[in-house]
């Protein structure tokens, strides 16, 4: 078909949204560490605030995720 | 090399189609193994809570176990209002774990392979087992049911004039986000449980066409057990925050 490597060469792009996502979550996570060996009795609190703020970040990664399946469909 | 329509074909959705009195329904292989799911969740609920005594024994220390992990669960996140809601999120959380992991059943040889063997000609469209939350229409439907348990959630709990008065909070210029959160949170839910339950399953199924001894077995426990769980634990949590910033 026409056009197919320009296809997948966009697909493979837009998984590069991990990138992202993968640079924001360690910073995320080492940062809720740190912030539970200062005060371990807030662990509670600050594993909640992580794990939203973990799965909001993913969310790109996803969506990245999402639209190379969609390019995908079209080869 | 395993081209791109085989995989295609493997994220695709077959099965039945079932004609009742003049009625055409089809059915879908995600049905078909949520049906499996369900059922082994049911019988297991049977044979767990059988014969419970005051000093629990065996099994029941099980039971107890699954039960107080998920009271606590909703206990930290909605406060004394936890108790109604309790049953919905361990049922959602049961079926999502074990409908996520199902993929570390897929040894059992499906279709074509257990007509071959049994002879029964009707089981050739028996589908792959793969879990049913990578179809995007049932991930979608539990986003859905947990957008409504929120909306029904804060009207009981609020009244209609609390619930319409929380759009205002805390300045009116916000109406429109309060609006839209409506749509995008359970969207968010949806492609976050699907996308990465496919991502995993679709990562395992070239893992499986590249080296198919050894190495799939370790894989499987972050792709199929450590990602499904933590997956099913994140809709579950996120569901319960979204329902606690409703109510209080």
């Amino acid at each position: 078909m026409e056009g197919t490597g320009v296809i997948a060469f966009a697909a493979s792009l837009a998984v590069l949204t991990g990138l992202g996502a993968g640079i924001g979550i360690a910073y995320a996570t080492s940062k809720a560490t740190e912030a539970i060996s200062r005060q371990p009795e807030a662990a509670g609190k600050i594993t909640t605030l992580a794990l939203t703020g973990l799965a909001l970040t993913e969310a790109t990664a996803i969506y990245g995720l999402l639209i190379a399946i969609l390019l995908f469909t079209k080869i | 090399m395993m081209s791109g329509e085989e995989l295609m074909h493997k994220m695709q959705f077959k099965g039945y189609d079932i004609n009742v009195f003049g009625f055409h329904i089809p059915i879908s292989d995600s049905i078909i193994i949520m049906w499996i799911v369900m059922a082994v969740l049911i019988v297991l609920s049977i044979i767990f809570t059988r014969n419970l005594r005051l000093v629990p024994t065996g099994k029941q220390n099980v039971a107890e176990v699954i039960v107080e992990f998920v009271n606590n669960l909703t206990k930290g996140s909605l406060g004394h209002y936890w108790k109604p809601f309790a049953p919905y999120f361990g049922t959602l959380l049961l079926f999502l774990v074990f409908s996520n992991i199902i993929s570390i059943f897929n040894i059992i040889p499906s279709g074509k392979g257990i007509a071959e063997l049994t002879g029964l000609s009707f089981l050739e469209h028996f589908p792959e087992i793969a879990p049913p939350t990578k179809d995007f229409n049932v991930a979608a439907a539990l986003a859905v049911m947990s957008i409504f348990l929120v909306l029904f959630a804060a009207i009981k709990y609020k009244g209609v004039k609390g619930w319409l008065k929380s759009f205002l909070e805390p300045i009116p210029v916000l109406l429109p986000f309060k609006i839209l959160e409506y749509f995008i949170r359970p969207m968010s839910l949806t492609l976050r449980l699907f996308g990465n339950i496919l991502a995993a399953f679709t990562i395992m199924e070239l893992i499986y066409f590249a080296v198919p001894i050894v190495v799939p077995s370790f894989l499987s426990i972050y792709f199929d057990l450590f990602d499904g769980g933590l997956q099913a634990y994140i809709f579950v949590f996120l569901t319960l925050l979204y329902v606690g910033e409703a109510i209080e």
